[in-house]
């Protein structure tokens, strides 16, 4: 039982790496990221009741994550939006803002 | 006699108050600048000359100064050890290993300091870098810590970095940058092989009732009797618990670290393009204190770690660090037989006088070894003197090529009587000191490899080759027009050649001035190697 | 008998030295007092060495000390000085010609402006070779043979503005260091195989004189290791090269460095280390083979050379293979004998030569002639040196000629008919040399003078020597007691009538070819070169040593360091480059990896968990 949640969280995860490594639109990237908080969600929410020693721990780490990633997106869109503000594009290949 | 009075850190550390001062003073003033650094680095070599004479070698605790100077205790969790901590020392000492090379130090840093003259720009900066690197090289040998030693031997290097970088010729920035990476290279492996040996050799037991002290210890001696002790944990069999045991590829490990990163400071055969180019790029005065002293830093750490903690390993590999010497000797000949550039000719010509060290070393005898330290001496006296010449003509020709000199014996007749003293003092003519280096150990390498001698004694041919090929190119032949009005020598450059000069026919006739020196400095390394021939 | 004066023979090189000293120190402001100085410190030499050989003569002790030199463990390398018979006569014969020529040279060097110089080097020269011939140790020989060298090379690039002088000082002194290269292995082997490491000669002695301390081989490789450094220093074949070229230095350094004593070195050390060769018949061969080859070898070049110093210095060469020969033989007592004589008559035909050219400004000898009218004593003097060498009764050069005749009659007919046939050449050069200069008319208004009594009177005191010197030994009964002195056993008897004989007969026939050739015009001159151009060709360019070494040695050394320094700049450099190349490329890597991408920075961040995973996993089950 267990494997098949695993199993799932993982290929949303890597759906999600994928996305967020080479997809251009950032909006696109911050979803990928955003799948991937979900399959650790689903990885958690599944220990907490297959696990070795079931516990509600993962359900509670969950429900951190999930407003977590709230204040995340939150964030990371309105960086986004004042990014596309000053370039006038969505398009992360024109951010490189970290090397300077 | 010596009292309790610091006398070893005042000798390492009396630059840097010259330093101090010479950071007071204005910086435009050249002349105050230059005669505060002269008579600083006068400073260590009456001490040096002081220590030379009132040395002793049964005696060789007068001068020690041990000190713990850095302790880091460890948060170690081991049965019946109570503490642990790693323990580096401030320990200065002189034996007849040491000593020579510390009056070199000191005498060619005077020579050095007066050759400046030559130096155009940036004085002070110029005189306290100098001042470092002084520090440094008389540091590097006195200290008898590990960690102690590895810190001045960083400090020549950066110390000489900068002075190739900032006042050497054209090139100056890429052949600062090439010694660097190079010798960094080196000191890497050397701090590697320290390393491991502290972490093994280095630790020692200080049994209590509790259960003991455990200190690792970067000390020289400490580290030495444990490597070659018999029941010192070092050479127990490496159980599981023994974190102690050097295997025989461990040691085999360090040993080769050790003299790979000294022989690229020696330079050893396949290690010495990175000094050509410093030969050729750093302003005179610092190629005399690199040639001269800090090069033999590299004999120095040769003798010293390589032979000195692993001399039964230096026994198995003599042979080829024999041949390492003789094909040093000779190709550094025949390179230097077809230079063009009176420095890069040097340059190889220290390729193959630094040869011979290595042929001395491993002839693994007292003769030998005698005559390795013998000709790191002389061989630093001529090549400063060398160096020293080229300065003077170098300022008065602006070239030092071949092809363009010729001829200067009419206008400059002392500086090209001094040119050929120096060349012929450099082929190992008997009467100077570059003899009785080469004789020693020649004669010493021969007990044990004749082929191997022999072949190096061809060295001895090339030799006159090449030097008169290019000493007599420079003063003889006829009198060029564009060199008919210069100048010969002034005092300020004629003092320091005399001197060098007067220094390397003492040591040419009367040897027993440095012999009696060493004498007995190298019978512990003797006594391993002949127990371990008896056993 | 006491030895009174003998202790303090170490003195003799001391004046000398001091007078180097002082001209080294104050040298450039003493153009006159220089010369004076330097003479006086070969004549105090002269007089102490005179009265330690009329002690000697006397019949005093031997007499040898010495101090530690380098103390090394338990080795112990000494210096001293050893008083002996053998010493005690070279060390006469060297301070007596340098006193000459130092006499000469006030005369000759006059208008030089380095005089003091030349006397410095002079005089530095005399400290060494006494010092070479005193030394009571191989080793301390060798410092001096070293030294001597130096000088030689110094005096012969005296002229150092000259190309050539430039060019004939270095290959002196890079030929002579071939041969110093066996003598210091010879060093190194002895050191070793000696007992308690001594390397006197008392020693050396004493243990080859004993059969089976040292093996065969190992005597005969010494032997001929010994014997190398003496090819260099005496100019054997096939070092033989640089003597030569050495006539570019002043004059009186040809006559007192490369004809009377520092090219006999060779000889003395041989004669020195005598013991040796005698414990290796080997060697004794190589060395009279050698001696006998350069001896005839020298002759023929000597026949076809125009300049005089040239045949003066080929004729020394020749001599030498003699004095060679004669060791070879086993016979100490004709070496020695010939190196006595030679010293006295070379060295006056040398000053005579210098004479000569300084009269004429010109070294070729076709360009003078009848120079025997303007220039009596020089002509006189020069026939005195002349007939010696070539060997007629009854001057100095004939007796110790035939000393070495009879003994290579008496040992070996093969060596005595080289000899004979060296002999019979040594003599047609000399009348060549001697009608071509001083007999006929003068050719190119080259009239010559008469040179000043400084010069002329050594020359008549050296003519004296060279008629006189032959006395001491003759091969008649109860007059050898010079051998008797010398070494203990006078020269071989057998025979002698014979060899006189013969060996006059050749001396005279040898002048009465020069007199038909040069001076009668009854043969040809161009005879020979009309039928066989290529032997006069082959003779002219000395068998094309030169040419040959130069082709073998010099440009196989020059490109083996050209191959090396490709090598040394693509190879080992290159390595260096790609130490330093490899450092650059990696920050240059580095860098672009930083592009503030951020998609970059992920990918890196699951490559790099990707390999941590799979070294994890891997070491899991490896």
């Amino acid at each position: 039982m267990l494997s098949s949640y695993l199993t799932m969280a993982a290929i949303l995860f890597c759906i999600g790496l994928y996305g967020a490594l080479t997809k251009r639109n950032a909006v696109i990237v911050l979803m990928s990221v955003e799948l991937m908080l979900n399959s650790v969600n689903l990885n958690l929410v599944a220990f907490s009741k297959y696990g070795v020693v079931p516990s509600l721990t993962g359900q509670i780490f969950s429900l951190f994550t999930i407003s977590v990633a709230a204040a995340e997106v939150a964030v990371g869109v309105a960086i986004l939006i004042a990014l596309f503000r000053s370039r006038g594009s969505a398009n992360v290949d024109e951010f490189n803002e970290m090397r300077r | 006699m010596a009292g309790s009075f610091p006398w070893l850190t005042l000798l390492t550390f009396s630059p840097i108050i010259g330093l101090i001062v010479l950071l007071f003073l204005p910086g435009t003033n050249r002349r105050a600048l230059r005669w505060t650094a002269i008579v600083t680095t006068l400073v260590p070599l009456a001490l040096s000359l002081w220590l030379f004479a009132v040395h002793d070698a049964s005696d060789p605790d007068a001068f020690r100064e041990k000190a713990d100077w850095i302790t880091i205790a460890l948060n170690h969790e081991a049965v019946n050890i109570e503490s642990s901590a790693y323990v580096f020392q401030y320990h200065l000492a002189i034996d007849g290993l040491s000593l020579p090379l510390v009056v070199l130090a000191s005498l060619v840093a005077v020579m050095a300091a007066l050759a400046s003259v030559h130096i155009k720009k940036r004085w002070k900066a110029f005189y306290v870098w100098f001042l470092l690197l002084e520090t440094g090289m008389l540091g590097v040998f006195l200290a008898r810590d590990l960690i102690l030693f590895f810190l001045f031997f960083e400090l020549t290097l950066i110390a000489l970095f900068f002075l190739i970088g900032i006042w050497g010729s054209l090139n100056r920035e890429k052949a600062a940058n090439t010694f660097l990476i190079y010798n960094g290279l080196g000191s890497a492996l050397m701090l590697i092989a320290f390393v491991l040996l502290i972490a093994t050799a280095g630790a020692s037991l200080n049994a209590t009732q509790q259960g003991g002290d455990l200190v690792y210890t970067g000390d020289y001696a400490t580290i030495r009797s444990n490597l070659t002790a018999e029941n010192s944990l070092t050479n127990l069999p490496g159980h599981y618990e023994n974190p102690f045991a050097l295997s025989d590829g461990m040691r085999w490990a360090i040993f080769i670290l050790l003299l790979a990163a000294f022989g690229i400071k020696l330079p050893m055969l396949p290690f010495h393009t990175w000094m050509l180019r410093v030969h050729a790029e750093a302003p005179p005065s610092v190629v005399m204190i690199h040639s001269g002293v800090l090069l033999k830093m590299g004999g120095y750490g040769l003798i010293r770690f390589g032979v000195g903690l692993f001399p039964g390993l230096a026994e198995e590999a003599a042979f080829v660090l024999a041949l390492l010497g003789a094909a040093g000797v000779l190709y550094g000949a025949a390179l230097a037989f077809v230079q063009t550039e009176f420095r890069l000719v040097l340059a190889y010509s220290s390729v193959s006088h630094m040869g011979i060290v290595l042929l001395g070393i491993a002839s693994l005898n007292e003769i030998g070894l005698q005559g390795a330290v013998y000709q790191l001496v002389s061989h630093g006296l001529i090549s400063a003197l060398l160096f020293l010449i080229v300065g003077s003509l170098h300022e008065r020709t602006g070239t030092t090529e071949l092809d363009e000199l010729g001829g200067l014996a009419r206008p400059m007749p002392f500086m090209s009587g001094m040119l050929l003293a120096a060349g012929v003092a450099s082929l190992g003519l008997p009467g100077l000191s570059g003899f009785v280096g080469e004789f020693l150990s020649f004669l010493g390498l021969f007990e044990t490899m004749k082929w191997v001698t022999a072949i190096a004694a061809i060295g001895v041919i090339l030799a006159a080759v090449y030097i008169l090929r290019s000493v007599l190119k420079i003063t003889f032949g006829p009198q060029q027009e564009r060199y008919a009005a210069l100048k010969d020598a002034r005092l300020i450059e004629a003092v320091p050649m005399i001197a060098l000069m007067a220094f390397i026919v003492l040591l040419g006739i009367y040897p027993s001035v440095l012999t009696d020196a060493m004498q007995g400095s190298f019978d512990d390394i003797i006594a391993q190697l002949n127990a371990r021939m008896g056993g | 008998m006491e030895t009174v004066l003998s202790q303090y023979a170490w003195l003799v090189p001391v004046f000398p030295l001091a007078a180097f000293l002082i001209l080294l120190a104050f040298g450039r402001g003493m153009k006159r007092t220089g010369p004076v100085i330097a003479t006086l410190g070969s004549l105090a030499s002269l007089v102490l060495s005179a009265l330690v050989l009329i002690e000697q003569l006397g019949g005093a002790d031997e007499y040898n000390n010495g101090f530690d030199w380098i103390q090394i463990g338990g080795y112990t390398l000494t210096v001293g000085f050893d008083v002996t018979n053998l010493t005690a006569l070279m060390m006469v014969v060297v301070s007596l010609v340098a006193f000459l020529v130092n006499v000469y040279s006030i005369g000759y060097m006059k208008d030089d402006e380095r005089i003091s110089v030349f006397f410095a080097y002079v005089a530095l020269f005399t400290c060494s070779m006494l010092g070479l011939v005193i030394a009571d140790n191989l080793l301390m020989l060798y410092i001096f043979w070293e030294l001597v060298g130096l000088c030689s090379f110094l005096l012969i690039g005296f002229w150092y503005y000259k190309p050539e002088a430039k060019a004939a000082a270095k290959k002196a002194f890079i030929v002579t260091r071939v041969g110093d290269v066996g003598f210091l292995i010879a060093l190194l082997l002895l050191f070793w195989y000696m007992p308690d490491h001594d390397l006197s000669f008392a020693a050396i002695a004493n243990v080859f004189g004993q059969t089976g301390l040292i093996t065969e081989g190992i005597t005969t490789l010494i032997a001929i290791l010994i014997f190398l450094g003496a090819v260099g220093k005496s100019g054997q074949f096939p070092l033989h090269v640089w003597l030569p070229d050495a006539m570019e230095g002043p004059t009186p350094i040809s006559a007192l460095i490369h004809a009377a004593t520092m090219v006999a070195a060779g000889v003395f050390l041989v004669a020195r280390t005598f013991p040796i060769f005698e414990a290796s018949p080997a060697a004794l061969d190589t060395v009279a083979w050698v001696g006998a080859f350069t001896a005839i070898f020298a002759a023929s070049i000597a026949i076809a050379q125009d300049d005089i110093k040239r045949i003066l210095a080929y004729s020394t060469v020749s001599q030498l293979g003699y004095m060679m020969m004669a060791l070879g033989l086993g016979s100490v007592t004709a070496a020695m004998f010939h190196l006595f004589t030679h010293a006295f008559f070379k060295a006056l035909l040398f000053l005579g030569a210098g004479s000569v050219i300084h009269a004429v400004h010109t070294q070729n000898i076709h360009e003078m002639g009848g120079l025997g009218k303007t220039m009596k004593t020089t002509a006189w003097t020069f026939a005195v040196g002349a007939l010696a060498l070539a060997g007629i009764p009854p001057l100095s050069g004939f007796w110790s000629k035939d000393a070495i005749l009879a003994e290579a009659l008496h040992d070996h007919p093969a060596l005595f008919a080289i000899g004979i046939a060296a002999a019979l050449l040594t003599a047609l050069y000399m009348s060549r040399l001697f009608f071509l200069v001083f007999a006929g008319k003068p050719r190119k208004g080259a009239s010559g003078h008469e040179s000043p009594a400084v010069m002329t009177v050594p020359l008549v005191v050296l003519a004296l020597l060279a008629v006189v010197a032959g006395f001491v030994e003759m091969p008649f009964e109860g007059t050898g007691w010079f051998g008797e002195w010398l070494t203990g056993h006078a020269a071989a008897h057998e025979g002698t009538a014979l060899v006189m004989l013969v060996s006059t007969a050749v001396g005279l026939l040898g002048i009465y070819l020069g007199w038909l050739i040069y001076v009668k015009g009854a043969i040809p001159r161009d005879a020979v070169t009309k039928r066989m151009p290529w032997l006069t060709r082959l003779l002219e360019r000395k068998y094309y040593i030169d040419e040959i070494y130069h082709a073998v040695f010099v440009v196989s050394l020059r490109a083996i360091g050209r191959a090396f320094d490709a090598f040394d700049r693509h190879v080992v450099g290159g390595a260096v480059r790609l130490a330093g190349g490899a450092a650059v490329w990696t920050g240059r890597a580095a860098t672009r990896m930083q592009n503030g991408q951020l998609q970059s920075y992920g990918l890196y961040a699951v490559i790099g968990l990707v390999i941590l995973a799979a070294a994890i996993a891997g070491r899991r089950f490896w």
